[in-house]
């Protein structure tokens, strides 16, 4: 495993979508919220205020609720695109066939690619989370509080649970053996989230929960709808690894 | 003596009707076999077979005596191949290629093998470039060098030849013979007839999915007895 695990680590952190992925979400993101916030503190039109929602508070919760709705879905396409690649690629490049015939099983290095994809979420989580916390400081929002403290938490668990409903991804990868296959899987999920949340599923939705609960404050997804993203993202894992087991170069 | 390798009257059919049909073969220690076959012939999905990468409808493939599905992990660390594409990855450079494919089949002195892999195959001046700014014979070349720097016990290599420049060949031929020397089975597919006839022990000829046929390597004229072979067996299969 530690063998897969470095090639792993290795490949993503060399390739350019792995560097473009991590600047996406934290420079993107924390780029994006920043300007929000100027947004509201520079106009003077209500229904601009009205559409910034809480960033026209401008205070640090305002701001951070804010980042919460950029990150759920724009932290999580771009976690995904990262996802797909790490497996998608292996088909579009060629590699796959070098990944036959290894004292490494395959599934260890499906599993491989899972894990140095949730650490590399953890990272590029805590980074947005200083980078959100440089940003909102440089705004001129104050010190940062106790709450506001348990806020960037909440943010960098927001991170970290978008990466892991993006599980599907890569089983999509790998059975259409395309990154293409994993992006338009990653598309389907943000739609899928979206429509759940005006259907009224909310935190019964693993896909949603997340998003909601940051943006709630916590309030309105109970501990129980968060726990549904275990089940869900080892359902996920399960497979894919099952299906890098299984596979034969037939296609 | 136990093959280091083998296919036991081994199936393997496509939906379209292409495929492998009832083939056995053996790879013994210090012995080069070479695939020849004129192109779709079956030659990648022999290999593909004979590597996991493909599971037999009928038939069984040995490595080491042990069914592929359950042969021990140290078995396949004993394994080098290349089939279609190299295991190079094009945003990472040749030297980190080859520690990447050193770490996943588990050897000790990585930089040790690394180094001299690199001296064995001319790739010392391309070491730290990024395979992607290699050209296609280079790329090859790395490919080849991560299937053999764990000096395997059995080789499976699939075309290694394309797009090698003629000192590559040369790197490459010495480099299979002096592995089989030392006790490695090797089973090599190529399109250069002369070219194999130099190093193999064994050609065994493939047309149709199937193994027609063997060609002696000391033959002159290999070409010509190779085609006279194929012609035979698409008339019997015309008949």
């Amino acid at each position: 495993m530690r063998a897969a695990i470095w090639a792993e680590v290795v490949k993503l952190a060399f390739s350019t979508v792995g560097r473009v992925g991590s600047a996406a979400i934290v420079v993107g993101i924390s780029v994006l919220s920043g300007s929000l916030l100027l947004a509201a503190a520079t106009t003077h039109d209500p229904q601009l205020l009205a559409k910034l929602g809480p960033v026209a508070a401008g205070d640090w919760q305002g701001f951070l609720l804010g980042a919460a709705q950029v990150s759920g879905a724009g932290g999580l396409g771009g976690s995904a695109v990262v996802l797909a690649w790490m497996f998608g690629r292996e088909f579009g490049d060629g590699t796959i066939s070098g990944l036959f015939a290894l004292p490494v099983r395959r599934s260890t290095i499906a599993l491989a690619k899972l894990t140095v994809y949730l650490m590399w979420a953890v990272v590029m989580s805590v980074l947005l989370a200083i980078a959100l916390a440089v940003v909102g400081t440089i705004a001129g929002l104050g010190q940062i509080d106790a709450h506001t403290w348990v806020m960037l938490e909440r943010q960098w668990a927001l991170g970290v649970m978008s990466a892991a409903i993006t599980l599907p991804v890569a089983w999509a990868a790998t059975l259409s053996r395309s990154v293409l296959g994993g992006v338009s899987v990653a598309i389907g999920l943000v739609i899928v989230a979206q429509v759940s949340v005006l259907a009224g599923l909310g935190g019964w939705m693993p896909l949603a929960a997340p998003a909601l609960w940051a943006i709630s404050l916590g309030t309105a997804v109970s501990p129980v709808q968060l726990a549904l993203l275990i089940p869900f993202g080892a359902v996920f894992t399960t497979l894919t690894a099952l299906s890098w087991r299984r596979m034969q170069l037939d296609r | 003596m136990t093959a280091a390798l083998a296919v036991e009257r081994a199936s393997r059919a496509f939906k379209n009707g292409a495929g492998i049909f009832d083939i056995s073969l053996e790879l013994k220690p210090g012995q080069i076999v070479a695939l020849v076959g004129l192109n779709g012939a079956g030659k990648s999905t022999l290999m593909r077979v004979m590597l996991g990468m493909l599971r037999v409808q009928s038939g069984e493939v040995l490595l080491n005596g042990h069914p592929l599905a359950s042969a021990p992990l140290t078995d396949w660390a004993k394994v080098g191949h290349l089939v279609e594409y190299p295991l190079a990855y094009p945003e990472l450079t040749a030297r980190r290629n080859l520690e990447l494919s050193a770490r996943l089949r588990g050897v000790s002195d990585i930089a040790g093998a690394v180094d001299r892999v690199l001296a064995e195959f001319a790739l010392e001046q391309y070491a730290t470039r990024r395979v992607r700014a290699l050209s296609l014979g280079n790329r090859q070349r790395v490919g080849v060098a991560a299937a053999l720097q764990h000096d395997p016990a059995v080789i499976v290599l699939d075309e290694p030849t394309n797009a090698l420049d003629p000192a590559g060949v040369i790197r490459l031929r010495e480099s299979l013979l002096r592995r089989a020397g030392d006790g490695a089975a090797v089973l090599v597919s190529s399109h250069h007839l002369d070219e194999v006839a130099r190093i193999a022990d064994r050609i065994v000829v493939m047309n149709r999915g199937r193994l027609i046929d063997d060609l002696d390597p000391a033959i002159p004229e290999i070409e010509r007895a190779f085609f006279e072979i194929v012609r035979r067996d698409d008339e019997k299969a015309n008949r």
